[in-house]
């Protein structure tokens, strides 16, 4: 039963998609207990294939039972998924944000959805499936059919509530389709290259032919997958969607977009440059590691630069995101165990902060109609989970202890130094300080004291936002605290590749 | 320099993906109207898969699928490869259709309710609309 | 709005046409094992001839309301497909592989296969034709009736 567990895994959102709309037809108040029933049986099989990919170590599934192996003399004929630590983990922490988001998301909901609910379910459970096909995908084109179920997920969502967020939704469709456009041509060249399509093959030929790293199809397809897939994660000057995707969607769905989208497609890179491409893969005489530090660094000093300077706070927080896609891409591409781990721990870490931080957004426009950050002042007079969430998730990101931020950017920095790189950690120092920066105005305008006391009403949060923050909160203490295990795991991830 | 000029006119394949692509990308970019833009992006996946196709193609090649005496005769001796075309990547292109269709879908579905909402469908306009 | 065409013409050929396209759409459906075609194309043609009709004689006709049912069986399709997948998980083989689709009647490994390849392409063809309704249905109401079908 453990081998069948991906599949189950990416069953249990896909069927319950699939059976929405015509369950939502007959009663459609029964859309948002599926869904929260879906995900949360997500969640604990994830956990219990984490459990079992701990124990047995890791396992590969044939579809159709064609055979995979990369062995000779036959080359492999089918789709394998792959269900190795790293993707584990990473599902681990979809399915944990995923249910966090729709525990959240039922009073945030638009009122104006009516019958059109039932889609609206169907549509984030596609999400949550497309973004499992992404983790175990185990051969480049199924990143990309479930890259693009995803993507085409979530442009619908982000236009679901009208108005701003319609133009918005259509720029993100625009340069998502131009990344995914791009990624499919990598795949081209590399099929035309090489044969296959297979990760593990693509690997095995890359060992046994040297001549085939250097020919100009591999090189050319490496260079069009990284546009695609940076263009998908909101790489710094291929960010044009984002913010303004992230900041008009609807406050219910800005924090599963924000969690999820980038970092599974960060993810699904450090897959195809880790496992298919190798760490000491070259372009001309430069280290491909060597140019995704340089072009990290930029990114986590330019996102944090421009975060500071937004007035509308989900946009800051949008951009604050595109900062850590930068801190996660110069931890990770120092090329020694220190930074990997450093890196997927931020990864995980990031993960669960955009989504607290989103959280805390939608939840001060629902409480409050608070968007700006002077409108953010009345939150003083508000719930107190709320600024002591807030001030947890500040702790994060800026990256104080003893909370998850503090240990990934420690190890992001030791990484570093380690491989003797202190551009990246001055970056990481610089975009520390600016997020600091930001932080310290929402936090001015929350406290400054020059405003009347009696003006505040005393709002207590609805049941659901207060839990969906509250378990954000704990759970980024809970990495904190047991980042020693989780950094090992990750070590232990990055010597498998050969770090 | 000569040599490489000439190696890429024996691709004609190459140079009409890259014409078609660049032709895309650039409605897409430079056109005002939504639509019109939904057009380049539908050429430029169109290019895509094009050089998909192209690459794939081979001549004289039969489907690949035996029948009846062909299953027979393929346990008595071998049945040579080159005479039947690579189903795969003729699959990766059906699948990168589909894929382009529900995009265009999905984006139609988005410019109709724009142009609901704002009455016009040229950037500039909706952008002052919005405002 | 569709509004029903006013030639006799377009009404008259699109009456023969209708039947048609969709005989050849299981044509290219059915033919799928043998040769080109299979579920997405003949899915396509099927979905074609029915947006025809709505098209040529508007949305209240007779072979409009066949269509307006249709949309209503949304993710029937793709159920089909995952159903299919699920028995053979059921079977105990991996999520696709036929030959552990546990059907009474079905006996030997070829057999099992063909069944199992030939239930999957028409529930995809269903799922795109149903699809394809639905773009056009969706893209062609106005606000008021917006709501009568979603």
């Amino acid at each position: 039963m453990s081998y069948q567990l991906p599949v189950i895994l990416f069953l249990i959102p896909f069927l319950t998609a699939v059976c929405m709309p015509m369950v939502g037809r007959k009663n459609r108040h029964c859309c948002r207990p599926m869904a929260l029933a879906a995900v949360f049986a997500m969640c604990v099989m994830a956990v219990v294939n984490l459990w079992s990919v701990l124990v047995h170590g890791e396992t590969r599934y044939a579809f159709g039972g064609w055979p995979v192996s990369t062995s000779l003399p036959s080359p492999p004929t089918g789709i394998e998924w792959v269900n190795d630590p790293l993707a584990s983990v990473m599902l681990v922490a979809i399915s944990f944000v995923a249910s966090v988001c729709l525990i959240y998301g039922g009073p945030v909901l638009p009122q104006s959805l009516g019958r059109r609910v039932v889609l609206y379910y169907t549509l984030i459970l596609l999400l949550i499936s497309g973004l499992t096909g992404i983790v175990f995908a185990g051969d480049i084109f199924n990143v990309f059919v479930f890259l693009e179920v995803a993507a085409l997920s979530a442009y619908a969502l982000v236009g679901v509530s009208g108005g701003r967020a319609l133009m918005a939704a259509f720029r993100y469709l625009i340069l998502g389709t131009l990344g995914a456009s791009f990624y499919l041509l990598g795949v081209v060249f590399f099929y035309a290259a090489t044969g296959t399509l297979n990760m593990a093959d693509l690997a095995q030929q890359m060992v046994d032919n040297p001549e085939l790293m250097t020919s100009k199809a591999v090189i050319a397809g490496s260079t069009f997958m990284f546009i695609g897939l940076g263009i998908k994660m909101a790489l710094f000057p291929l960010h044009g969607w984002l913010p303004g995707a992230y900041a008009r969607a609807p406050d219910a769905i800005s924090p599963i977009l924000a969690a999820l989208m980038t970092k599974v497609a960060l993810y699904a890179w450090v897959r195809i440059m880790f496992w298919v491409l190798g760490a000491r893969a070259e372009i001309g005489q430069v280290h491909l590691l060597t140019l995704l530090g340089a072009l990290g660094a930029p990114a986590a000093v330019v996102g944090a630069l421009l975060a500071l300077s937004q007035q509308d706070v989900k946009r800051m927080f949008a951009y604050g995101g595109i900062s850590h896609v930068g801190l996660i891409l110069i931890g990770v591409s120092q090329g020694n165990q220190t930074g990997f781990a450093g890196g997927m721990f931020y990864m995980v870490n990031d993960a669960v902060t955009q989504a607290g931080l989103f959280f805390i957004a939608g939840a001060a426009i629902y409480q409050h109609g608070a968007r700006t950050v002077e409108e953010w002042a009345s939150l003083r007079g508000g719930s107190p989970w709320m600024t002591g969430a807030l001030i947890i998730l500040a702790m994060s990101m800026i990256g104080i202890p003893p909370t998850g931020g503090f240990f990934g950017k420690w190890y992001i920095m030791l990484g570093a130094i380690e491989a003797g790189n202190y551009l990246a950690v001055g970056a990481v120092v610089i975009a520390t300080l600016l997020t600091m920066a930001y932080f310290q105005r929402l936090f001015v305008s929350i406290f400054r004291a020059s405003q009347a006391s009696s003006s505040w009403a005393r709002v207590e949060m609805h049941i659901s936002l207060r839990i969906s923050v509250g378990v954000t909160s704990a759970a980024i203490i809970v990495l904190g605290l047991c980042s020693d295990p989780i950094i090992k795991y990750f070590r232990d991830i990055a010597a498998s590749v050969g770090l | 320099m000569l040599e490489h000029i000439e190696a890429a006119l024996q691709r004609p394949n190459f140079i009409a993906f890259v014409v078609l692509f660049l032709w895309g990308f650039f409605i897409m970019v430079a056109h005002p109207n939504l639509v019109k833009k939904l057009i380049g992006m539908y050429l430029l996946q169109t290019s895509v898969i094009f050089l998909l196709v192209t690459i794939s193609a081979k001549a004289e090649a039969a489907a690949p699928i035996l029948q009846g005496s062909d299953a027979v005769q393929s346990e008595r001796h071998q049945i040579d490869p080159a005479d039947y075309a690579n189903p795969l990547p003729h699959v990766l292109t059906l699948t990168a259709i589909v894929v382009q269709v529900a995009t265009l879908g999905v984006s139609l579905a988005l410019v109709t309710a724009i142009y609901r909402q704002y009455g016009s469908l040229d950037e500039d306009q909706l952008l002052k609309r919005i405002e | 709005m569709i509004h029903a065409h006013d030639s006799t013409i377009v009404r008259t050929m699109s009456r023969l046409l209708i039947p048609l396209i969709q005989l050849f759409a299981l044509y290219v459906l059915f033919f799928g094992q043998y040769g080109p075609g299979g579920g997405f194309a003949g899915g396509v043609m099927l979905g074609a001839s029915l947006i025809l009709g709505t098209l040529v004689f508007g949305p209240e006709a007779a072979p409009c309301l066949l269509a307006k049912k249709l949309i209503h069986g949304d993710g029937i399709g793709l159920m089909i497909f995952a159903g299919v997948g699920g028995l053979c998980l059921i079977g105990g083989g991996e999520f696709l592989n036929y030959s552990n689709l546990e059907i009474p009647w079905v006996d030997t490994d070829s057999r099992r296969r063909y069944l199992g390849i030939l239930v999957t392409q028409i529930g995809v063809a269903v799922d795109i034709a149903v699809t394809a309704l639905l773009i056009v249905f969706s893209l062609s109401l106005t606000n008021n009736s917006e709501e009568s079908h979603a």
